[in-house]
């Protein structure tokens, strides 16, 4: 202001004289906004806090699984995995042969009534062929146990002296040079150390070539089983086209023997395709581990369609009932009993899996009367089938309150216009209501499955936890056997693990599989809410 | 049916009786299969709760005891520690004791013998764990998982409804904190024992007068530091974790007891003059409280029941302890305890399934599982009788 403008009259002092307080430059007001807002952002923090810890943890995975297989191409022990997996097949063919000499020997004895001992004279010829038959592989046999030493061998040495390296690392970051010094490592000579194991390749490709010679001169003296049973020569000619495709692969294999370089790098795509498709979740062997994600999550979607299957008719009819039919007192009763099911903890349902249900379902799997249901009579007491039958129970309440959550959004108009048409109670309900709120029941059953896929407890100890794919050949018997699922592997194993290994990454790696297929679910249920809602006006 | 069949069966009386047409009798099929559905998932419910109660509650009632001081009765299965069980035959019967009763049986059969100079008798017994005694330091540590982990809840939960319902104006922002919370929902809950694990076990910061690992801060002027070593297996991780996993839950019903609240209760208090602040706390936030309490006993329901997240955060199979015995009261939050969700995975799935582990597998199971039942009857009840209380 310039000095010889007009001064401003004096201002009246304010009549309310009020100090605010100010933090950081706030009034007390927005200081308490921002406080809670900054509350309100906790879900977003936890969200991406979980996000960073999960990749956090499981990141490294990947390095340390290309290392793993890395080492596994260098100690030859995926050279000795080849010449296993020839030698696997042919046991699986035996197995098969034998299979077939067992249903043959029940049809005999059992169906036909004969005395064992008449039975096994009659498969006598079977016998003979089936023992020929399995000593073929004993050449490529004695190659692969005498490789396997070799190959244990070389990765134990590398294994020795990687430890030996840490452990003088972390002298040397110690400052402790003197001790540094004293331990001693040895660098491995892959190439000189795998020698014994290549040099053998012209000696093994022989003995192979010697294994089909044999198995194809014995095919065509396959012997037929007795005139008196029925049903095998399919079987029979099933064998043998098994073993026209096992001989197929011998080029091949021989093929991949010859190729194989120690030296050859594994692509890092390769550590992230193991993880995702690969078949095998082993742990704690003396040969390989593998880390692969399939068998644990076919196990969990196995439980999830089991559970789904029973829940989804069970809790949409029950919300169609409560909803539509049943009178204001049984609406009363029903609604809060069924929220009080989902009450139960899931572990005790687990216990009461264990106690009761496994056991009431084998019986009935073993009741004459009931032999006709596939997959009837099982024998493991834990199973999928156990396991998704209390999964349905903790998913149907789910389903349950949100479906008829979603019947009760229907306006009142949709079904006052049906009836003025004159379609009946049953027309309107089934044409109108639940078509209009189909988009809401779709949601609540893509809940119902969220919550089943992240059930622990019941999974854990109700599945059977056995970590194979089940033979789905057999139809649905593969839903009675037991399985091994994402969130039983990790509540089982991570107390177990040692923190910064291999094992403990992959555990967390499943943990955020599991956490994205949740959010995946819980898009694709709130999408669906929003898109296919009928508009109501 | 059609009209010749009315004209020649001449059985009916009345020529004009309702005869249920074909759709009418599929409409009743229908019908009878949806009720068949109900009804059949609460006799499922009842049969899950009906054997676990039946074979539980002997468990309970078979374990009281006279004692000789004050309040002159106890329960031997709700207020002792597990012990294990051994099974022997002596003097040609057969008994069932626990741990301690069987050290002294045996110190004193022992005497006797020496006494009478006879060889010392060996008795040889089956073991099994846990199954004798109770479970005391269990429902200690449940109910101390519950009330800590619902204060962080509740404090965390109400503010955030608060600024959602109160401040928050819909926006960008907002809505992306209401597809978070939305999310957070369905995150399984062994996602959050991973996450606890790896963030409040193993990384969250600890304040100490030396630095430990690479990470630490120096908490200028003062010689302390900030060390990121975590907390460990304890009571705070699984506070701490459990509170996020029903975060979503309290927010949702903390929201819809502040949206009860009538509108012209703010607009009155604001327009005497009164702020926000003022507004939301004597005139909001008192009214919407029962709501937001009894909305959020199911998410204690829910805490209690969870068994997932405290394994690796704040559980262990067996302490010897209770949590108030320790050394100094900072050592409080950093211990683990027994609960109970996981002593029953331990006592289901660690021991072999038999008549004498039965009694503690059925009674735990039991007491456990009454004590979630009360919460959620509590909550139904509660929230029932509010609905009919406030008309504004």
């Amino acid at each position: 202001m310039s000095p010889d403008a007009i001064p401003p009259p004096p201002q009246k002092p304010f009549v309310i004289q009020k100090a605010r307080t100010r933090f950081f430059g706030l009034t007390l007001d927005e200081t308490i906004r921002v406080f809670f807002g900054g509350n309100a952002l906790t879900a977003v923090v936890v969200l991406a806090l979980i996000t960073f810890f999960l990749f956090r943890e499981g990141s490294e995975f990947f390095g340390q699984n290309r290392e793993s297989i890395t080492l596994y191409r260098k100690a030859g022990l995926e050279y000795v995995d080849y010449m296993r997996a020839q030698q696997e097949s042919h046991t699986a063919l035996t197995r098969y042969l034998f299979d077939i000499r067992l249903r043959a020997f029940k049809q005999l004895t059992q169906d036909q009534g004969l005395p064992p001992a008449q039975a096994n004279e009659q498969l006598a010829d079977l016998d003979a062929f089936a023992g020929r038959y399995s000593d073929t592989i004993e050449p490529v046999r004695g190659f692969v146990s005498e490789l396997t030493d070799v190959a244990v061998a070389i990765k134990e040495k590398y294994t020795v002296n990687r430890d030996a390296e840490k452990e003088r690392a972390q002298f040397l970051a110690a400052g402790m040079t003197a001790e540094a010094a004293e331990v001693k490592t040895k660098a491995i000579d892959f190439k000189a150390e795998l020698a014994p194991l290549v040099g053998v390749t012209p000696a093994y490709v022989e003995a192979a070539n010697g294994v089909a010679a044999a198995i194809k001169e014995m095919l065509p003296s396959l012997p037929k089983l007795p005139a008196s049973t029925s049903g095998f020569a399919e079987r029979l000619e099933r064998f043998q086209e098994l073993n026209r495709q096992y001989l197929a692969t011998f080029p091949e294999t021989q093929k991949k023997l010859e190729a194989w370089d120690f030296q050859k790098p594994v692509p890092t795509l390769d550590t992230f395709t193991g993880f995702i498709f690969g078949k095998d979740w082993k742990t704690a062997s003396f040969w390989q581990d593998w880390y692969g994600v399939v068998p644990l999550f076919v196990g969990s979607l196995m439980v999830s369609v089991i559970a789904l299957f029973m829940a989804v008719p069970l809790g949409v009819g029950a919300a169609i009932y409560i909803n539509q039919f049943a009178s204001a007192r049984e609406q009363r009763l029903v609604k809060p009993a069924i929220e009080f099911i989902s009450a139960i903890p899931s572990v005790v349902l687990g216990f009461f899996g264990i106690a009761v249900l496994g056991q009431a379902l084998r019986a009935l799997s073993q009741i004459e009367a009931l032999s006709w249901v596939p997959g009837f009579p099982f024998s493991e007491r834990l199973n999928a089938l156990t396991a998704g039958c209390l999964l349905a129970l903790i998913a149907v309440p789910t389903i349950f309150t949100l479906a008829e959550d979603a019947l009760n959004n229907v306006p009142r108009a949709f079904k006052e216009a049906s009836f003025a048409l004159g379609a009946s109670r049953m027309q309107t309900i089934l044409r109108i209501i639940v078509p209009a709120s189909l988009s809401g029941i779709v949601s609540a059953i893509l809940l119902g499955l969220g919550r089943v896929i992240g059930e622990t407890m019941v999974v854990l100890l109700c599945a059977g936890n056995r970590i194979a794919i089940p033979d789905f050949t057999q139809g649905l018997t593969a839903f009675m056997q037991p399985v091994h699922t994402m969130t039983g592997i990790i509540a089982q194993e991570m107390g177990e693990v040692v923190r910064g290994e291999i094992h403990y990454r992959a555990l967390f790696m499943v943990g955020l599989v599991l956490f994205f297929i949740a959010l995946l679910i819980n898009f694709l249920a709130q999408k669906i809410v929003r898109k296919y809602r009928v508009s109501i006006g | 049916m059609n009209t010749s069949s009315n004209l020649t069966t001449p059985k009916s009386a009345n020529p004009y009786a309702h005869r249920p047409s074909r759709s009418q009798a599929i409409e009743k099929g229908v019908l009878s299969v949806f009720r068949a559905a109900t009804y059949f998932i609460l006799i499922c419910g009842a049969i899950v709760f009906g054997d676990i109660v039946f074979k539980g509650v002997p468990t309970v009632v078979n374990s009281f005891k006279t004692t000789a001081d004050f309040p002159y009765v106890t329960n031997t299965f709700l207020f002792t520690a597990p012990e294990s069980l051994y099974v022997f035959d002596y003097d040609g019967k057969s008994r069932e004791m626990g741990d301690q009763e069987f050290r002294a049986f045996r110190a004193t059969e022992e005497a006797k013998a020496t006494a009478a100079g006879m060889p010392v008798p060996a008795i040889k017994a089956t073991s099994y764990v846990y199954s004798a005694g109770g479970i005391w330091p269990c429902i200690v540590g449940t109910v101390l998982l519950v009330i800590g982990s619902m204060t962080i809840a509740l404090f965390l939960g109400v503010c955030s409804a608060v600024f959602l319902n109160e401040y928050a104006k819909d926006g960008p922002v907002v809505r992306f904190i209401r597809l978070a919370i939305l999310n957070l929902a369905g995150v399984p809950s062994i996602v959050f024992g991973l996450f606890g694990f790896g963030l409040f076990v193993l990384a969250a910061p600890t304040v100490g007068t030396v630095p430990v690992g690479e990470i630490h801060l120096r908490l200028w002027p003062l010689n302390y530091y900030l060390n990121f070593g975590g907390w460990g297996v304890s009571l705070l991780s699984g506070w701490f974790t459990l509170a996020f996993m029903v975060l979503p839950v309290v927010i949702t019903a903390s929201e819809e007891a502040l949206k009860a609240v009538p509108k012209g209760f703010r607009e009155g208090s604001l327009a005497l003059g009164a702020t926000k602040w003022q507004t939301i706390r004597k005139n909001v936030v008192p009214y919407a409280l029962p709501g937001i309490l009894t909305s959020s006993i199911l998410g204690i329901a829910r805490v209690a029941g969870e068994t997932a997240p405290i394994m690796f955060t704040a559980a262990y199979v067996v302490r010897d302890k209770l949590p108030w015995e320790v050394e100094k009261a900072s050592d409080f939050f950093f211990q683990g305890v027994m609960a109970l969700p996981y002593h029953i995975y331990v006592v289901s799935s660690k021991i072999p399934q038999n008549e004498y582990t039965a009694r503690v597998q059925y009674g735990t199971a039991f007491v456990f599982l009454g004590l979630v039942a009360l919460i959620a009857t509590a909550s139904i009840i509660l929230r029932n009788n509010l609905r009919g209380r406030y008309k504004w």
